[in-house]
Protein backbone atom coordinates (compact mmCIF):
# COMPACT_ATOMS: atom_id res chain seq x y z
CA UNK A 1 0.00 0.00 0.00
CA UNK A 2 1.30 3.45 -0.65
CA UNK A 3 2.98 5.17 2.26
CA UNK A 4 0.82 8.29 2.41
CA UNK A 5 -2.34 6.28 2.64
CA UNK A 6 -0.92 3.90 5.23
CA UNK A 7 0.12 6.85 7.40
CA UNK A 8 -3.24 8.52 6.94
CA UNK A 9 -5.10 5.36 7.93
CA UNK A 10 -2.98 4.98 11.03
CA UNK A 11 -2.96 8.61 12.16
CA UNK A 12 -6.14 10.27 10.91
CA UNK A 13 -8.71 7.51 10.57
CA UNK A 14 -8.76 6.73 14.32
CA UNK A 15 -10.25 10.23 14.76
CA UNK A 16 -13.19 9.56 12.44
CA UNK A 17 -15.60 9.25 15.37
CA UNK A 18 -14.40 12.57 16.79
CA UNK A 19 -14.80 14.18 13.37
CA UNK A 20 -18.32 12.84 13.03
CA UNK A 21 -19.38 13.70 16.56
CA UNK A 22 -18.12 17.27 16.10
CA UNK A 23 -19.82 17.61 12.70
CA UNK A 24 -23.00 16.08 14.10
CA UNK A 25 -23.13 18.64 16.90
CA UNK A 26 -22.25 21.51 14.57
CA UNK A 27 -24.89 20.64 12.00
CA UNK A 28 -27.40 18.86 14.27
CA UNK A 29 -28.20 16.74 11.24
CA UNK A 30 -26.89 13.22 10.65
CA UNK A 31 -27.12 13.50 6.86
CA UNK A 32 -25.32 16.82 6.69
CA UNK A 33 -22.72 15.64 9.22
CA UNK A 34 -21.86 12.63 7.07
CA UNK A 35 -21.42 14.78 3.97
CA UNK A 36 -19.20 17.21 5.85
CA UNK A 37 -17.05 14.47 7.34
CA UNK A 38 -16.56 12.77 4.00
CA UNK A 39 -15.54 16.06 2.41
CA UNK A 40 -13.27 16.88 5.36
CA UNK A 41 -11.52 13.49 5.30
CA UNK A 42 -10.88 13.84 1.60
CA UNK A 43 -9.48 17.34 2.03
CA UNK A 44 -7.39 16.13 4.95
CA UNK A 45 -6.01 13.29 2.86
CA UNK A 46 -5.12 15.64 0.02
CA UNK A 47 -3.26 18.01 2.33
CA UNK A 48 -1.77 15.27 4.51
CA UNK A 49 1.64 15.56 2.84
CA UNK A 50 1.84 19.15 4.03
CA UNK A 51 0.86 18.27 7.60
CA UNK A 52 3.96 18.58 9.78
CA UNK A 53 2.50 18.53 13.26
CA UNK A 54 2.14 15.56 15.55
CA UNK A 55 -1.35 16.23 16.82
CA UNK A 56 -3.69 15.05 14.10
CA UNK A 57 -6.98 15.40 15.95
CA UNK A 58 -7.11 19.23 16.28
CA UNK A 59 -5.87 19.55 12.71
CA UNK A 60 -8.62 17.25 11.45
CA UNK A 61 -11.32 18.99 13.51
CA UNK A 62 -10.20 22.34 12.07
CA UNK A 63 -10.84 20.97 8.59
CA UNK A 64 -14.23 19.61 9.68
CA UNK A 65 -15.18 23.03 10.99
CA UNK A 66 -14.01 24.75 7.80
CA UNK A 67 -16.10 22.36 5.70
CA UNK A 68 -19.07 23.07 7.94
CA UNK A 69 -18.68 26.83 7.52
CA UNK A 70 -18.28 26.51 3.74
CA UNK A 71 -21.38 24.36 3.42
CA UNK A 72 -23.38 26.58 5.76
CA UNK A 73 -22.65 29.71 3.75
CA UNK A 74 -24.81 28.14 1.08
CA UNK A 75 -27.60 26.79 3.24
CA UNK A 76 -29.98 28.33 5.75
CA UNK A 77 -29.50 27.23 9.35
CA UNK A 78 -31.59 24.22 10.21
CA UNK A 79 -34.22 24.70 12.86
CA UNK A 80 -33.73 22.56 15.93
CA UNK A 81 -36.42 19.95 16.16
CA UNK A 82 -37.38 17.49 18.86
CA UNK A 83 -35.71 14.91 16.64
CA UNK A 84 -32.35 16.31 17.73
CA UNK A 85 -32.96 14.78 21.09
CA UNK A 86 -33.83 11.40 19.65
CA UNK A 87 -30.97 9.05 19.11
CA UNK A 88 -31.89 5.51 18.16
CA UNK A 89 -28.23 4.49 18.35
CA UNK A 90 -28.07 5.32 22.01
CA UNK A 91 -28.53 2.39 24.33
CA UNK A 92 -28.47 2.51 28.07
CA UNK A 93 -26.80 -0.21 30.07
CA UNK A 94 -29.41 -0.14 32.82
CA UNK A 95 -31.36 -3.41 32.77
CA UNK A 96 -34.56 -2.11 34.36
CA UNK A 97 -36.89 -1.13 31.47
CA UNK A 98 -38.49 1.65 33.47
CA UNK A 99 -35.10 3.09 34.34
CA UNK A 100 -34.13 2.84 30.68
CA UNK A 101 -37.26 4.72 29.63
CA UNK A 102 -36.68 7.51 32.15
CA UNK A 103 -33.02 7.79 31.32
CA UNK A 104 -33.66 7.75 27.56
CA UNK A 105 -36.09 10.61 28.04
CA UNK A 106 -33.52 12.41 30.14
CA UNK A 107 -30.88 11.94 27.45
CA UNK A 108 -33.27 13.19 24.79
CA UNK A 109 -33.93 16.36 26.78
CA UNK A 110 -30.29 16.97 27.52
CA UNK A 111 -29.37 16.44 23.85
CA UNK A 112 -32.02 18.95 22.92
CA UNK A 113 -30.70 21.47 25.42
CA UNK A 114 -27.17 21.16 24.06
CA UNK A 115 -28.48 21.42 20.49
CA UNK A 116 -30.24 24.71 21.29
CA UNK A 117 -27.14 26.42 22.69
CA UNK A 118 -25.92 28.92 20.03
CA UNK A 119 -23.24 27.50 17.74
CA UNK A 120 -20.23 29.54 18.89
CA UNK A 121 -20.84 28.39 22.48
CA UNK A 122 -21.89 24.86 21.60
CA UNK A 123 -18.69 24.12 19.68
CA UNK A 124 -16.34 25.02 22.54
CA UNK A 125 -18.45 22.96 24.92
CA UNK A 126 -18.28 19.88 22.67
CA UNK A 127 -14.54 20.25 22.05
CA UNK A 128 -13.74 20.73 25.73
CA UNK A 129 -16.07 18.23 27.38
CA UNK A 130 -16.48 15.51 24.77
CA UNK A 131 -13.12 15.66 23.01
CA UNK A 132 -11.13 16.73 26.08
CA UNK A 133 -9.12 19.27 24.09
CA UNK A 134 -6.99 22.01 25.66
CA UNK A 135 -7.85 25.70 25.44
CA UNK A 136 -4.97 26.11 23.01
CA UNK A 137 -6.31 23.40 20.67
CA UNK A 138 -9.84 24.79 20.87
CA UNK A 139 -8.51 28.27 20.07
CA UNK A 140 -6.72 26.86 17.03
CA UNK A 141 -9.75 24.93 15.79
CA UNK A 142 -12.21 27.78 16.21
CA UNK A 143 -9.78 30.51 15.14
CA UNK A 144 -10.40 32.57 18.27
CA UNK A 145 -8.07 33.86 21.03
CA UNK A 146 -7.74 31.74 24.18
CA UNK A 147 -9.48 34.44 26.24
CA UNK A 148 -12.53 34.16 23.98
CA UNK A 149 -12.48 30.39 24.30
CA UNK A 150 -12.51 30.72 28.08
CA UNK A 151 -15.37 33.21 28.20
CA UNK A 152 -17.46 31.25 25.65
CA UNK A 153 -16.86 28.08 27.57
CA UNK A 154 -18.02 29.75 30.79
CA UNK A 155 -21.13 31.09 29.04
CA UNK A 156 -21.89 27.73 27.44
CA UNK A 157 -21.63 25.91 30.75
CA UNK A 158 -23.78 28.49 32.48
CA UNK A 159 -26.42 28.28 29.71
CA UNK A 160 -26.57 24.52 29.95
CA UNK A 161 -26.77 24.58 33.72
CA UNK A 162 -29.53 27.21 33.73
CA UNK A 163 -31.57 25.53 31.02
CA UNK A 164 -31.20 22.23 32.78
CA UNK A 165 -32.20 23.65 36.17
CA UNK A 166 -35.22 25.36 34.58
CA UNK A 167 -36.36 22.04 33.20
CA UNK A 168 -35.80 20.17 36.43
CA UNK A 169 -37.47 22.84 38.55
CA UNK A 170 -40.26 23.30 36.02
CA UNK A 171 -40.97 19.60 36.22
CA UNK A 172 -40.84 19.72 40.01
CA UNK A 173 -43.31 22.61 40.12
CA UNK A 174 -45.63 20.82 37.72
CA UNK A 175 -45.70 17.81 40.05
CA UNK A 176 -46.55 19.92 43.11
CA UNK B 1 -22.72 36.52 42.63
CA UNK B 2 -19.74 35.39 40.54
CA UNK B 3 -16.40 35.97 42.20
CA UNK B 4 -13.76 37.73 40.10
CA UNK B 5 -11.64 34.58 40.33
CA UNK B 6 -14.32 32.63 38.43
CA UNK B 7 -12.37 32.41 35.20
CA UNK B 8 -9.25 31.15 36.94
CA UNK B 9 -11.37 28.65 38.85
CA UNK B 10 -12.69 27.35 35.53
CA UNK B 11 -9.14 27.13 34.16
CA UNK B 12 -8.14 25.23 37.31
CA UNK B 13 -11.07 22.87 36.79
CA UNK B 14 -9.97 22.30 33.18
CA UNK B 15 -6.41 21.54 34.22
CA UNK B 16 -5.06 24.62 32.46
CA UNK B 17 -3.21 26.24 35.37
CA UNK B 18 0.46 25.93 36.27
CA UNK B 19 0.99 24.16 39.59
CA UNK B 20 1.85 27.41 41.42
CA UNK B 21 -1.40 29.03 40.30
CA UNK B 22 -3.32 25.87 41.14
CA UNK B 23 -2.19 26.12 44.75
CA UNK B 24 -3.47 29.70 44.92
CA UNK B 25 -6.87 28.65 43.59
CA UNK B 26 -7.07 25.66 45.89
CA UNK B 27 -6.53 27.98 48.85
CA UNK B 28 -9.11 30.39 47.45
CA UNK B 29 -11.68 27.59 47.15
CA UNK B 30 -11.38 26.82 50.84
CA UNK B 31 -12.88 30.14 51.90
CA UNK B 32 -14.88 31.30 48.84
CA UNK B 33 -18.35 29.77 48.85
CA UNK B 34 -19.25 31.13 45.40
CA UNK B 35 -16.24 29.46 43.77
CA UNK B 36 -16.74 26.21 45.66
CA UNK B 37 -20.30 26.18 44.29
CA UNK B 38 -18.97 27.00 40.82
CA UNK B 39 -16.66 23.97 40.93
CA UNK B 40 -19.62 21.76 41.83
CA UNK B 41 -21.66 23.18 38.95
CA UNK B 42 -18.80 22.69 36.51
CA UNK B 43 -18.47 19.09 37.62
CA UNK B 44 -22.18 18.32 37.30
CA UNK B 45 -22.29 19.95 33.84
CA UNK B 46 -19.28 17.87 32.81
CA UNK B 47 -20.78 14.66 34.20
CA UNK B 48 -24.03 15.31 32.34
CA UNK B 49 -22.21 16.01 29.07
CA UNK B 50 -19.88 13.05 29.30
CA UNK B 51 -22.32 10.50 30.61
CA UNK B 52 -25.75 11.50 29.40
CA UNK B 53 -25.36 13.46 26.19
CA UNK B 54 -24.94 11.42 23.02
CA UNK B 55 -21.50 10.92 21.59
CA UNK B 56 -22.24 10.25 17.95
CA UNK B 57 -19.88 7.67 16.46
CA UNK B 58 -19.30 7.36 12.73
CA UNK B 59 -21.41 4.64 11.13
CA UNK B 60 -19.79 1.78 9.23
CA UNK B 61 -21.46 3.20 6.14
CA UNK B 62 -19.68 6.54 6.58
CA UNK B 63 -16.40 4.75 7.33
CA UNK B 64 -16.85 2.84 4.09
CA UNK B 65 -17.61 6.00 2.13
CA UNK B 66 -14.54 7.73 3.53
CA UNK B 67 -12.26 4.78 2.83
CA UNK B 68 -13.63 4.52 -0.64
CA UNK B 69 -13.05 8.18 -1.46
CA UNK B 70 -9.50 8.01 -0.08
CA UNK B 71 -8.91 4.82 -2.00
CA UNK B 72 -10.15 6.56 -5.14
CA UNK B 73 -7.57 9.29 -4.55
CA UNK B 74 -4.55 7.11 -3.93
CA UNK B 75 -5.38 4.31 -6.38
CA UNK B 76 -7.09 5.82 -9.41
CA UNK B 77 -7.39 2.44 -11.16
CA UNK B 78 -9.34 0.07 -8.89
CA UNK B 79 -10.39 -3.06 -10.73
CA UNK B 80 -14.07 -2.33 -10.42
CA UNK B 81 -15.14 -4.60 -13.22
CA UNK B 82 -14.06 -7.55 -11.10
CA UNK B 83 -16.37 -6.64 -8.24
CA UNK B 84 -18.83 -9.30 -9.19
CA UNK B 85 -16.22 -12.04 -9.22
CA UNK B 86 -15.76 -13.29 -5.69
CA UNK B 87 -12.51 -15.00 -6.53
CA UNK B 88 -11.05 -11.60 -7.12
CA UNK B 89 -11.44 -10.96 -3.40
CA UNK B 90 -9.95 -14.21 -2.32
CA UNK B 91 -6.93 -13.60 -4.50
CA UNK B 92 -6.24 -10.10 -3.29
CA UNK B 93 -3.42 -11.15 -1.01
CA UNK B 94 -0.81 -9.07 0.64
CA UNK B 95 -0.21 -6.16 -1.67
CA UNK B 96 -3.68 -4.70 -1.55
CA UNK B 97 -4.83 -2.12 0.97
CA UNK B 98 -7.27 -3.45 3.54
CA UNK B 99 -9.11 -0.15 3.38
CA UNK B 100 -9.82 -0.64 -0.29
CA UNK B 101 -11.24 -4.06 0.44
CA UNK B 102 -13.27 -2.66 3.30
CA UNK B 103 -14.53 0.23 1.22
CA UNK B 104 -15.60 -1.99 -1.61
CA UNK B 105 -17.11 -4.62 0.63
CA UNK B 106 -19.01 -2.23 2.83
CA UNK B 107 -20.97 -1.15 -0.18
CA UNK B 108 -21.63 -4.70 -1.32
CA UNK B 109 -25.27 -5.23 -0.54
CA UNK B 110 -26.11 -8.66 -1.85
CA UNK B 111 -24.81 -11.43 0.32
CA UNK B 112 -25.99 -14.93 -0.37
CA UNK B 113 -27.95 -16.68 2.36
CA UNK B 114 -25.21 -19.24 2.89
CA UNK B 115 -22.81 -16.39 3.59
CA UNK B 116 -25.13 -15.10 6.29
CA UNK B 117 -25.25 -18.58 7.75
CA UNK B 118 -21.47 -18.72 7.79
CA UNK B 119 -21.27 -15.29 9.44
CA UNK B 120 -23.74 -16.37 12.11
CA UNK B 121 -21.74 -19.55 12.70
CA UNK B 122 -18.46 -17.67 13.00
CA UNK B 123 -20.00 -15.19 15.39
CA UNK B 124 -21.48 -17.98 17.51
CA UNK B 125 -18.15 -19.77 17.65
CA UNK B 126 -16.48 -16.50 18.66
CA UNK B 127 -19.01 -15.80 21.42
CA UNK B 128 -18.87 -19.40 22.61
CA UNK B 129 -15.11 -19.11 23.00
CA UNK B 130 -15.53 -16.02 25.18
CA UNK B 131 -18.09 -17.46 27.57
CA UNK B 132 -17.28 -21.14 27.78
CA UNK B 133 -13.72 -21.08 29.13
CA UNK B 134 -12.70 -22.77 25.94
CA UNK B 135 -10.78 -19.97 24.33
CA UNK B 136 -7.55 -21.86 23.91
CA UNK B 137 -6.41 -25.46 23.85
CA UNK B 138 -2.77 -24.58 23.59
CA UNK B 139 -1.70 -21.44 25.44
CA UNK B 140 1.40 -19.92 24.05
CA UNK B 141 2.77 -16.73 22.66
CA UNK B 142 5.36 -18.78 20.85
CA UNK B 143 4.52 -19.44 17.22
CA UNK B 144 6.86 -22.43 17.26
CA UNK B 145 4.56 -24.09 19.78
CA UNK B 146 1.17 -23.21 18.31
CA UNK B 147 1.73 -24.08 14.67
CA UNK B 148 3.06 -27.62 15.27
CA UNK B 149 0.21 -28.24 17.72
CA UNK B 150 -2.27 -27.69 14.89
CA UNK B 151 -0.48 -30.27 12.77
CA UNK B 152 -1.57 -32.95 15.22
CA UNK B 153 -5.06 -31.63 15.99
CA UNK B 154 -6.56 -29.87 12.98
CA UNK B 155 -6.98 -30.31 9.22
CA UNK B 156 -4.93 -27.24 8.45
CA UNK B 157 -1.94 -25.61 10.03
CA UNK B 158 -2.38 -21.86 9.64
CA UNK B 159 0.41 -19.43 10.46
CA UNK B 160 0.33 -18.62 14.17
CA UNK B 161 2.58 -15.62 13.97
CA UNK B 162 3.43 -13.34 16.84
CA UNK B 163 3.88 -9.70 15.88
CA UNK B 164 6.00 -8.28 18.69
CA UNK B 165 6.22 -4.86 17.03
CA UNK B 166 2.43 -4.52 16.99
CA UNK B 167 -0.43 -4.30 19.48
CA UNK B 168 -1.58 -7.80 18.62
CA UNK B 169 -0.54 -10.44 21.08
CA UNK B 170 -0.60 -14.12 20.17
CA UNK B 171 -2.13 -16.01 23.09
CA UNK B 172 -2.67 -19.50 21.71
CA UNK B 173 -4.69 -21.81 19.52
CA UNK B 174 -7.61 -24.20 19.65
CA UNK B 175 -9.78 -26.38 17.44
CA UNK B 176 -13.37 -25.30 16.86
CA UNK B 177 -16.27 -26.10 14.55
CA UNK B 178 -17.71 -23.69 12.00
CA UNK B 179 -20.54 -24.65 9.71
CA UNK B 180 -19.76 -28.32 10.21
CA UNK B 181 -16.08 -27.93 9.40
CA UNK B 182 -13.24 -28.41 11.78
CA UNK B 183 -11.32 -25.17 11.98
CA UNK B 184 -7.94 -24.30 13.43
CA UNK B 185 -8.24 -21.13 15.48
CA UNK B 186 -5.37 -18.79 16.26
CA UNK B 187 -6.21 -16.48 19.14
CA UNK B 188 -4.88 -12.94 19.54
CA UNK B 189 -5.53 -10.25 22.07
CA UNK B 190 -5.73 -6.62 21.07
CA UNK B 191 -6.07 -4.52 24.21
CA UNK B 192 -9.15 -5.81 25.98
CA UNK B 193 -10.45 -7.51 22.84
CA UNK B 194 -10.10 -11.12 21.75
CA UNK B 195 -9.56 -11.80 18.07
CA UNK B 196 -10.28 -15.33 16.87
CA UNK B 197 -8.76 -16.19 13.50
CA UNK B 198 -10.48 -19.28 12.11
CA UNK B 199 -8.89 -21.28 9.29
CA UNK B 200 -10.06 -24.30 7.34
CA UNK B 201 -9.34 -25.88 3.96
CA UNK B 202 -10.57 -23.77 1.06
CA UNK B 203 -13.24 -24.58 -1.50
CA UNK B 204 -15.78 -25.10 1.23
CA UNK B 205 -18.84 -22.97 1.86
CA UNK B 206 -19.00 -19.32 0.91
CA UNK B 207 -17.55 -17.14 3.65
CA UNK B 208 -18.51 -13.49 4.13
CA UNK B 209 -15.80 -11.08 3.02
CA UNK B 210 -16.44 -8.40 5.57
CA UNK B 211 -19.51 -8.04 7.66
CA UNK B 212 -20.63 -6.64 10.99
CA UNK B 213 -23.19 -8.22 13.30
CA UNK B 214 -24.12 -6.62 16.62
CA UNK B 215 -20.81 -4.81 16.83
CA UNK B 216 -18.70 -7.84 15.93
CA UNK B 217 -16.69 -7.63 12.73
CA UNK B 218 -15.90 -10.62 10.56
CA UNK B 219 -13.17 -10.28 7.93
CA UNK B 220 -12.35 -13.22 5.65
CA UNK B 221 -9.73 -13.85 3.04
CA UNK B 222 -8.21 -16.69 1.17
CA UNK B 223 -4.58 -17.52 0.78
CA UNK B 224 -3.61 -20.53 -1.31
CA UNK B 225 -5.94 -23.31 -0.23
CA UNK B 226 -6.51 -21.81 3.19
CA UNK B 227 -9.73 -20.01 4.06
CA UNK B 228 -9.35 -17.57 6.98
CA UNK B 229 -11.82 -15.47 8.94
CA UNK B 230 -10.94 -13.07 11.76
CA UNK B 231 -13.71 -12.23 14.24
CA UNK B 232 -13.67 -9.56 16.95
CA UNK B 233 -15.46 -6.62 18.49
CA UNK B 234 -12.33 -4.50 18.23
CA UNK B 235 -12.49 -1.53 15.83
CA UNK B 236 -12.84 -2.54 12.21
CA UNK B 237 -9.58 -0.78 11.23
CA UNK B 238 -7.74 -2.67 13.94
CA UNK B 239 -9.14 -5.97 12.78
CA UNK B 240 -8.21 -5.24 9.17
CA UNK B 241 -4.71 -4.24 10.24
CA UNK B 242 -4.24 -7.69 11.79
CA UNK B 243 -5.61 -9.47 8.72
CA UNK B 244 -3.13 -7.45 6.67
CA UNK B 245 -0.24 -8.58 8.90
CA UNK B 246 -1.41 -12.17 8.55
CA UNK B 247 -1.75 -11.89 4.77
CA UNK B 248 1.74 -10.44 4.58
CA UNK B 249 3.07 -13.35 6.60
CA UNK B 250 1.36 -15.78 4.25
CA UNK B 251 2.43 -13.85 1.20
ZN1 LIG C 1 -14.13 33.06 44.58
Amino acid sequence: MDEKRRKFEMQALPHLDAAYNFARWLTRSPVEAEDIVQEAMLRAFRSFDGFRGTDVKPWLLTIVRNCFITSHDRKPDLPVSEADGADPAFTDAAPDPEAVAISADHVRKLNLLVATIPGEFREVLILREMEDLSYRDIARITGTPIGTVMSRLARARAMLKEAWLDRVEGARNAVQ
Amino acid sequence: MLCNEAQRVQAYFDGELESGESVVIEQHLVHCGACAALIRDLQSTRDALREQVSYYAASDRLRGRVMQSIGGESAPQPKRRLLSDRHFWWGIGAGFAPAAIAAALLVTVNTPASTDQMAADLLNAHLRSLVSNHLIDVASSDQHTVKPWFAGHADVSPPAVDFPQSDYRLVGGRVDYVNGHRAAVVVYRHGAHVINVFAWPGDAEAAPQLTTHNGYHIACWRSGDLESCAVSDTAIDELLALTQLLKNSQG
